[in-house]
């Protein structure tokens, strides 16, 4: 998988950020977007965006990230921005119990939101600070088995498992895409996308699908 | 090569002079204003804060060593808030810190309907975001010489307010308010300023009220720039992308901070619409780009403006914008919304024009 040039994709791909305040989603997102990472960021207030263009086999997939507000209190405005994700990684702190013990509202108000085959993977963030862990690994992967979410351990600090949980996410969306498309060919009726999230594009730009699943 | 050498040292030292003549008279004129805001206007500020001379000076922004002061007066104090209450409010939050960190009992939690774990999970997130405002300026985090300052207030207010507690947006207001003024007077203005409708309806996230916001804002921007709108409308780009973030935090996260404070400066004299006149004053400054622009790169580059925005041509853009519909100012257009989503939440049909 490598990355190309901006503004030459086939798909875009809608991904939500979404998890408890400070668990450190935009730190994730900058360290897959920018490979940078902040020790002191800024509290994001509503919605904060990014994109990055990977290659999967042959295709391009754009994936736009939007990093949600943690605030409880925000929700009612933040979770009207789900509509249309074909993906999300919902995230905890695993050196912070309770930022994982809300993991199944969070995961409720998802589906509430969004598409009922949207692709969900619960990531526990901060594992380079093993030291204060609060939530065992075995744990956090049984809730994400039973629930048939996919899981990863990441470090936004050091980077580790960051790229692969993205990756992971967009390569299991597009495996899904890939499957209607081949069963839609047939009737020949692939289904674009909302207007949000499959803009138009300018001239000289590939046609981007936006799918949704 | 030397002659060039020499040529390009002469131009570097004209240009250096030029800046310091240029920051010469612009100390000279805030030094000027000082004088104009502590003598004249301050002393009598009643029968002169709306005059036509005032208002000017106003808007070219209010000299920060009277900023404090003219932000208090301008603000008010309707709630009646005295330094004792402020001493008050801070006791019982420092008390409930000791509690919460000694594990104190529950039984002394007075307040119906807010339960300990709130509370707690109220006090953690004050925590965590005190290090996370302003931190390029190193003075609001963990031994900063603000940091208990703005703990302070903010835990105060939650005592005071525990209807409203703490919600992410404020501690920038606050530290703004701190750079500004002593901490009773930051709380008093703090907790005036939330009172306001605008911003009492975003803070209670009443989310009704505040889409109600946003369709006023959307009236202006129709009226004010109509081919950004439709190129807004086409890419289905909605106001909250942009406005939550500009108007929960009075844009003091997403503008320079003399920028910002300079925002304030008028937002305090002509109140909540001073805000959404500033969001369209950005967009047109930057209408050009945004037209060739996306949904993805419009959301990224509004909710993250360049950090090297000036001032005056920020303002000189605000300036040309017309808080005027059909007539109607601001506060009608908005209460002629209101009234509407009132009619459709009943039932009946309004007329709509």
């Amino acid at each position: 998988m490598g990355n190309r040039a901006e503004e030459d994709y086939n798909f875009v791909f809608k991904v939500v950020l979404i998890g408890e305040s400070g668990v450190g989603k935009t730190n994730l997102l900058s360290r897959f977007t920018r490979n940078e990472f902040s020790h002191d960021s800024r509290t994001t207030i509503g919605v904060e965006f990014s994109t990055r263009t990977v290659m999967l086999g042959t295709a391009a997939v754009k994936a736009q990230i939007w990093d949600t507000a943690g605030l409880e209190r925000y929700r009612a405005i933040t979770s009207a921005y789900y509509r249309g994700a074909v993906g999300a990684l919902l995230v905890f702190d695993l050196t912070k119990h309770q930022t994982y013990a809300v993991v199944e509202r969070w995961l409720k108000e998802l589906y509430d939101h969004a598409e009922a085959t949207i692709v969900v993977m619960l990531v526990g963030n901060k594992s380079d600070l093993q030291q204060a862990r609060e939530v065992p690994t075995e744990e956090a992967r049984m809730f994400a088995e039973n629930n048939g979410l996919l899981f990863l351990e990441t470090s936004a600090l050091d980077s580790t498992n960051v790229e692969l949980a993205f990756e992971t996410v967009l390569k299991e969306i597009f495996t899904k895409v890939s499957k209607q498309r081949q069963n839609s060919s047939r009737t020949n009726a692939i289904t674009l996308g909302s207007a949000q999230a499959g803009q138009e594009l300018g001239p000289g730009q590939k046609r981007a699908c936006c799918i949704s699943l | 090569m030397v002659v060039q050498a020499k040529k390009r040292e002469l131009k570097e030292a004209q240009r250096r002079r030029r800046q310091l003549e240029e920051r010469c008279r612009l100390e000279e004129s805030i030094g000027n204003a000082v004088l104009t805001w502590n003598n004249e206007i301050l002393p009598n500020w009643e029968t002169m804060w709306c005059s036509r001379k005032v208002r000017d000076l106003w808007w070219q922004g209010i000299p920060p060593s009277v900023r404090g002061k003219v932000w208090s007066l301008a603000i008010g104090n309707e709630l009646n808030i005295t330094h004792e209450l402020f001493d008050i409010c801070l006791a019982r939050a420092k008390e409930r810190w000791r509690s919460f960190s000694t594990g104190g009992s529950e039984a002394e939690n007075e307040d119906a309907g807010f339960s300990a774990a709130d509370r707690e999970a109220s006090l953690e997130l004050i925590k965590l975001d005190i290090s996370r405002t302003f931190p390029n300026l190193c003075i609001f985090q963990q031994g900063g010489p603000y940091h208990d300052m703005l703990h302070s207030i903010l835990g105060a207010y939650t005592c005071y307010r525990p209807d409203v507690g703490y919600v992410q947006g404020m501690s920038f207001i606050a530290a703004v308010l701190i750079l500004n003024l002593d901490s009773a007077d930051a709380f008093i203005a703090f907790s005036n300023l939330l009172n306001k409708p605008c911003q009492m309806a975003f803070f209670r996230v009443d989310h009704g009220l505040m889409l109600t916001y946003f369709a006023a804002f959307e009236v202006f921007f129709e009226e004010n720039l109509p081919k950004l709108f439709a190129h807004f409308k086409k890419n289905n780009l909605t106001p909250d992308i942009y406005l939550i973030d500009w108007i929960f935090t009075l844009y003091s996260k997403s503008l320079p901070l003399d920028l910002a404070c300079r925002i304030w400066d008028v937002f305090c004299r002509d109140g909540e619409g001073f805000l959404f006149r500033t969001a369209l004053g950005i967009l047109k400054l930057f209408e050009d780009i945004l037209t060739k622009m996306d949904f993805i790169h419009i959301a990224q580059f509004l909710t993250r403006l360049p950090d090297d925005l000036p001032s005056e041509e920020v303002f000189a853009s605000i300036a040309t914008i017309q808080m005027q519909s059909r007539n109607r100012k601001w506060a009608q257009v908005l209460t002629a919304l209101q009234k509407d989503s009132r009619d459709t939440e009943k039932g009946s049909p309004s007329l709509r024009h």
